[in-house]
């Protein structure tokens, strides 16, 4: 429990960790009221007859860069060199020195990354939907019956994702190319995307297959339902998780 | 007690430790000297269980760092450092260690208070001078009160005044019967300090005693440790 709260501490004390929490919430949020400004306009002016039922989520599936900026910090943050001048210090060595049990330190910095995912995505969600909501009106399909499961497989989404960016990291114990890698899949081009124009086989990358729990409308040769689609992200990231563990347990810190 | 038993680590084909065995004893400062390169920091490193050894064992009151019950309660480290992420505030490093170890937050002012650091506490630790986040690092060592000290380089990059307060310090440890093992490469600066001395040097113990059984023959510590060091056994790495 101790080491728990030292984890949680940590990201809360970190600068990179409130910019991440900046991203996540606001960039669904400004892309959300924008999309659902132009699609009211296009059901006022009879070009649309309603908004489409991904209109907020969609926003949402790019909101996860927040995440995998968390995913990536939370191992990154370790290994940061303190640099030459101040002794190339690492905080690998105080965290590993504090909780000398590498199992149970992995166990607890998982345990505050989903929590602080959790919070990062209920919040954006919450914001991002009423905000569609709030535009588009009675036209929005934001908040109907569906979103019962559809937001919980947001928050599912975004706690994989940041999962997977940790195990990532864990392996290459620096951040930038996975940062730079994730973050441009999610949001410039989305490499996982335009394969799955080469080959149907792409569905099961991890990013594809787990927006279908809760995008309806995504362009791709094989349909998964919300539940096959979450569990094969589940599997990529229990997978990238065990890879991970091993190095780090086996490793020298 | 911390010791050290037949430790040999090999890195790829490289042999960076071969045999190391030594004892650092409570109410002692034990100073573990050689060339830069030569193992000491592997060494501190295998016994805080940050690094694996290919052999041989390194254990805290008999017991692997690893599996300790209440590690910074029983050995406080400084490495290399501070060992705090630049962007944290001092202040905000202690916090989550303390949070880590389950020690309580008023440690975390009382520690700041005795490294004299409470003045610099809410700035960055990217903004302090080398000296000062050693001083951080050692208000982390220092927050379960430990009965040891393991300390590597401790006089790295101190000034005059910081290099005298930490011989102070040190011997302030000691006589309250607390273990003290640091490691350096600076003889003149702890020759006064150490009770008890262990040389290595290319990954070997060339020597170990008292203080006065290593200097033996010759005028200072600092010319047993050149006479042992160089020369016929080819200096370091």
């Amino acid at each position: 429990m101790s080491a728990y709260s030292g984890e949680l501490r940590k990201l809360t004390s970190l600068p990179s960790v409130w910019a991440a929490f900046a991203v996540g919430i606001a960039v669904p949020a400004v892309v959300g009221v924008l999309s659902a400004v132009s699609t009211s306009a296009a059901i006022a002016n009879g070009t649309k007859p309603e908004a489409g039922p991904d209109l907020g989520y969609q926003e949402l599936a790019f909101g996860v860069a927040g995440a995998i900026i968390l995913g990536v910090v939370a191992a990154s943050s370790e290994y940061f060199t303190e640099g030459e001048s101040a002794g190339s210090g690492r905080q690998i060595t105080t965290s590993l020195t504090a909780v000398p049990s590498r199992t149970r330190f992995l166990l607890a910095k998982v345990a505050a990354l989903t929590t602080a995912v959790v919070l990062m995505s209920a919040i954006a969600t919450g914001i991002t939907l009423s905000c569609v909501q709030a535009v588009v009106g009675d036209h929005a399909h934001a908040l109907d019956g569906a979103a019962a499961t559809r937001v919980p497989g947001v928050v599912l989404y975004w706690v994989l994702t940041a999962l997977l960016a940790f195990g990532i990291t864990l392996l290459t114990r620096n951040g930038v190319v996975p940062l730079a890698v994730l973050v441009l899949n999610t949001s410039v081009v989305t490499v996982t995307f335009l394969l799955s124009k080469v080959t149907p086989l792409a569905v099961y990358f991890p990013d594809l297959a787990g927006m279908r729990m809760f995008l309806t409308e995504v362009r791709v040769p094989v349909e998964l339902s919300p539940i096959t689609g979450g569990v094969v992200m589940a599997v990529w990231v229990v997978l990238l998780l065990a890879c991970g563990f091993t190095a780090f347990t086996r490793r020298d810190a | 007690m911390l010791t050290i038993d037949r430790l040999t680590k090999r890195r790829g084909s490289a042999l960076i430790l071969s045999d190391v065995t030594f004892q650092a004893r409570p109410g002692r400062v034990t100073g573990f000297l050689g060339p830069n390169g030569a193992g000491k920091s592997s060494t501190l490193r295998i016994l805080l269980g940050l690094d694996r050894p290919t052999s041989g064992t390194a254990l805290v009151d008999g017991v692997p760092f690893e599996r300790l019950p209440d590690p910074l309660r029983t050995v406080g480290a400084v490495l290399d450092g501070s060992g705090a992420h630049r962007a944290r505030t001092g202040r905000a490093h202690l916090s989550w260690v303390a949070a880590a170890a389950g020690i309580p937050r008023r440690r975390v002012d009382e520690v700041l208070d005795e490294v004299d650091l409470t003045g610099a506490a809410r700035k960055r630790v990217g903004s302090y001078s080398l000296g000062m986040g050693r001083r951080l690092g050692l208000a982390a060592a220092l927050l379960g009160d430990p009965a040891a000290l393991v300390l590597d380089e401790p006089v790295n990059g101190l000034d005059p005044e910081g290099i005298r307060w930490m011989r102070r310090f040190l011997r302030e440890r000691a006589e309250a019967g607390h273990t003290v093992l640091l490691s350096s490469h600076l003889m003149g600066e702890l020759a006064e300090v150490v009770d008890d001395v262990v040389i290595i040097n290319g990954g070997r113990v060339v020597e170990q005693g008292t203080l006065a059984e290593v200097t033996g023959a010759h005028r200072t510590l600092e010319d047993a440790f050149f006479a042992l060091t160089t020369g016929a056994r080819g200096g370091a790495r």
